[in-house]
């Protein structure tokens, strides 16, 4: 009976996967449009993406079976996640700081990824979770919000472009994504940020860290944040925060991104070497005393093996 | 949602549910809801097939048998089938798929042949038809479940190639499925890699029959009677079921296992 | 195609749980590019387990004059993706009449691969050719379509193998400059020919999946003079347009065992 009630009924889950189906199962030919600028579209050559599933009485469990890493390290296609994406509101703007670090299993497999997915001039997204979703589903966000512009004759706000995101992964709720972003811009109340992820949550607030080293980074970032905190100072404290998550989080590091939204958009400020942050510091840049953000600073003097700087070197013997 | 961190960026695992957060319609069903799902598999089976370039084209060797099991059911089965006048097809695996290849290319081979547009389909066409076949009935999760080597000469070239259920494909001077594939592949190897263009049609036979020789002794789900089939510019030729020479004799000598203990 | 494959009941029904639709075939493929140049290049053995299914087959395939692809993982998987983005670049050839540039070539293959995003091809596919603006690119993807513009990327078997002497000798990490200088951003052509098949013989010795044979190709940026390849053997040239980009392929050996 269950069976008859699910194959027949238009709104459970497994007549979505139904539809899908049969999407899936047209997705081969490709008519006349597939002959102009649309070829380029790839799964939304018909304006709507399509998927094609694998026909199995559980996709989900397929997918699982074939990717899930954590369950089964032997999974052969290890898709790429692990990470530390902060954004946080105050009366400056947004700051947005996340890692550059992708791991498939325990292989670092790549230390350059770009986290912060620049929708448009206005709104950035963070990429935590599947790379690929984030990517995928931003960069098709961005096309929406384009839409928006054209038929409103406006920018799309930072609530109604992060609601967009959050309705159109609920679609796929269960089937295996996996993104926690940060939408963050400035519109027309000013910057904030909405917190959305693969299950459909989403929440407006003024700090949010997303992924495996977040518990280390909101550690820097809750101690510090101030709603009036100087441009400097919060840039200051992205940095830091992720430098700390970059430190102690295994599946973070490598290199830090900062971004800064104003009024006009927002700015790229940086990129910094999470190792050359511990060592000597971001470098000569606002807000930063440029010193190392390691203990080794702190503990200047403390034993021979660190003497500190203005003491004399002892003079070997010739 | 699974908030614990290191679990994050990971597919969801929907058979747990801690909170009890998911909607009821997406609760994994109960066994009986579903209701029958046979996991297919191969029934009646066919075992090693060989095959080699030579001087003047291609040969093929199977040997007469179709399994059911352990059992050996059928011992008259006819595994090599030519396609046109160009081209050979062997398989391993199972026999009901690959009858049904069989009636699916000898049907495409009428329209071509009735398209008389002065084209006719030789081996490369046919592995690539193939190929595609196999690629899309795995991707559908239905596989046709055979291993098959595509062999031909046409225009003044060989051709031996492979393909089987998952749609992996490739070519080589010397091929093999199944068990043939770790035994006789590396003696094909050592007799044909380098001579493909000296071997003569006697030599790339004697080669084969060594071969179909030794998978027989070990191969325990092979039969002492095969076919080889030979495509040349003559066209393609597939030899009566032929039966082995076999001796047992050395099996006298073995000595460590088996009846013998010393 | 003239049969249909579909159930009888033409209710696409779910079938079964245990047959596995992928496979693994190993060899390692790696991409490098340069100011005015790009190199790809991959290993031609193919393998299942411990058996060397054919100790030539192509994992690096010319897109178009100015972009190649080099694809692993699951080889029929590989194959099939291949076509399908060479049927899409036929296709755009006819309605703009000119090639794709390569940066459209990165985001098409992301949204094909994510089209599959729940019955992924198991692909690993690195991008290598000349923009538009002249420069090498390498775009890497991961098996569901996230990408990157790279300098280099090793993927595969012995990506693990290759990767860390890429990173060594490419973008000189863990290396400080002799005092007074500095490292090159970009590095001449030979010397990065000269990494490739270091890379690839390193790997033979220490990777089973790897060996047989070696397939390099060259793209080479407008206007640039090829005359570096004249010291280079088993160089064959595949351009097939005059004053556009340059395309070679280089074909060596590696070890057998």
């Amino acid at each position: 009976m269950n069976t008859l009630v699910q194959r027949f009924s238009t709104t459970s889950a497994q007549s979505e996967i139904n539809k899908a189906k049969a999407l899936a199962a047209d997705d081969q030919d490709f008519d006349d449009f597939a002959w102009g600028s649309e070829a380029g579209f790839g799964t939304i050559a018909k304006g709507v993406p399509t998927f094609s599933l694998p026909a199995v009485p559980d996709p989900r469990a397929f997918l699982r079976l074939h990717t899930d890493d954590h369950a089964d390290p032997n999974c052969r296609i290890k898709i790429q996640h692990g990470t530390t994406t902060l954004a946080f509101r105050f009366k400056g703007g947004v700051i947005v700081a996340v890692d550059s670090r992708a791991t498939a299993g325990s292989y670092i497999a790549s230390g350059t990824v770009k986290k912060v997915i620049e929708i448009n001039p206005y709104l950035l997204g963070t990429m935590a979770g599947g790379a690929a979703d984030c990517q995928f589903w931003e960069t098709y966000l961005g096309m929406h919000c384009r839409l928006h512009e054209l038929r409103n004759r406006e920018r799309i706000s930072v609530s109604a472009a992060s609601k967009y995101l959050s309705n159109l992964v609920y679609n796929y709720k269960g089937m295996g994504l996996s993104m926690g972003t940060m939408i963050c811009g400035w519109d027309k109340t000013g910057p904030s940020v909405f917190y959305v992820d693969s299950d459909g949550t989403r929440l407006k607030g003024n700090l949010f860290s997303v992924g495996s080293g977040s518990t280390h980074a909101y550690g820097v970032l809750d101690q510090g944040y101030h709603w009036d905190l100087s441009d400097e100072d919060a840039q200051e404290l992205g940095r830091r925060s992720i430098y700390a998550a970059g430190h102690r989080d295994a599946y973070s590091g490598n290199t830090c991104n900062l971004y800064h939204i104003k009024e006009d958009g927002w700015h790229f400020i940086g990129n910094y070497d999470i190792s050359k942050m511990h060592y000597e510091g971001p470098g000569n840049v606002p807000g930063s005393e440029n010193v190392g953000y390691g203990y080794d600073v702190r503990v200047v003097g403390r034993s021979s093996a660190n003497p500190p700087p203005s003491a004399p070197t002892p003079v070997v013997a010739a | 949602m699974d908030h614990f961190p290191t679990n994050w960026g990971r597919p969801r695992n929907d058979t747990i549910d801690p909170y009890g957060t998911y909607p009821i319609h997406q609760r994994p069903k109960d066994a009986f809801s579903t209701g029958i799902q046979r996991t297919q598999h191969p029934i009646v089976t066919g075992t090693s097939v060989l095959a080699i370039k030579f001087k003047d084209g291609v040969m093929m060797a199977a040997d007469n048998l179709a399994s059911y099991g352990s059992l050996a059911r059928f011992r008259d089965i006819q595994r090599l089938h030519p396609v046109g006048d160009n081209t050979v097809i062997g398989a391993g695996g199972d026999m009901s798929d690959f009858q049904y290849l069989q009636s699916i290319l000898d049907e495409l081979m009428v329209d071509e042949f009735c398209a008389s547009d002065g084209h006719t389909l030789g081996p490369a066409e046919v592995h690539n038809y193939l190929s595609e076949l196999m690629y899309a009935r795995r991707s559908k999760m239905d596989p046709l479940w055979n291993s098959l080597l595509v062999g031909g000469f046409k225009d003044g070239k060989r051709f031996l190639a492979y393909v089987d259920l998952l749609g992996t494909t490739y070519a080589s001077s010397t091929l093999a499925t199944g068990y043939g594939a770790y035994i006789a592949q590396p003696l094909l190897r050592r007799a044909v890699e380098g001579n493909e263009d000296t071997l003569t049609k006697e030599e790339a036979r004697k080669i084969l029959e060594q071969s179909m020789q030794v998978l027989f002794y070990r191969d325990a789900r092979s039969i002492d009677q095969f076919q080889i089939a030979t495509v040349t510019a003559a066209g393609v030729h597939i030899s009566e079921a032929r039966k082995l020479e076999t001796s047992w004799s050395f099996a006298e000598g073995i000595r460590g296992y088996g009846a013998q203990t010393q | 195609m003239e049969h249909s494959f579909a159930s009888p009941s033409g209710h696409p029904q779910p079938h079964q749980r245990h047959f596995n639709p992928y496979s693994e075939n190993g060899g390692t493929i790696l991409a490098i590019a340069g100011a005015n140049f790009s190199v790809i290049a991959g290993d031609t053995r193919q393998s299942e387990g411990y058996s060397i299914q054919t100790r030539y087959a192509p994992k690096v395939f010319r897109l178009t004059d100015k972009a190649v692809l080099a694809t692993n993982g699951f080889a029929a998987d590989g194959n099939m993706f291949v076509k399908k983005v060479r049927q899409r670049l036929e296709w755009y050839r006819h309605a703009h009449s000119k090639d794709m540039p390569i940066r459209a070539i990165a985001r098409l293959i992301q949204t094909m691969l994510y089209a599959r995003r729940f019955f992924p091809y198991y692909v690993y596919n690195i991008l290598g050719g000349i923009e538009e603006d002249g420069s090498g690119a390498v775009y890497s993807f991961d098996p569901v379509g996230s990408y990157e513009r790279e300098a280099c990327r090793a993927a595969g078997a012995a990506q693990s193998l290759v990767q860390p002497f890429l990173d060594n000798q490419i973008y000189f990490k863990n290396q400080t400059p002799a005092h007074g200088t500095s490292h090159p951003a970009h590095l001449p052509l030979d010397h990065v020919l000269e990494l490739v098949i270091d890379s690839f013989t390193s790997a033979t010795e220490r990777h089973i999946e790897v060996g047989d044979g070696l397939e390099i190709y060259v793209v080479l940026a407008k206007g640039s003079t090829p005359q570096v390849l004249d010291r280079w053997q088993g160089v064959t040239e595949m351009t097939t347009t005059q004053d556009g980009e340059r395309m070679f392929v280089i074909r060596r050996n590696l070890k057998r065992d």
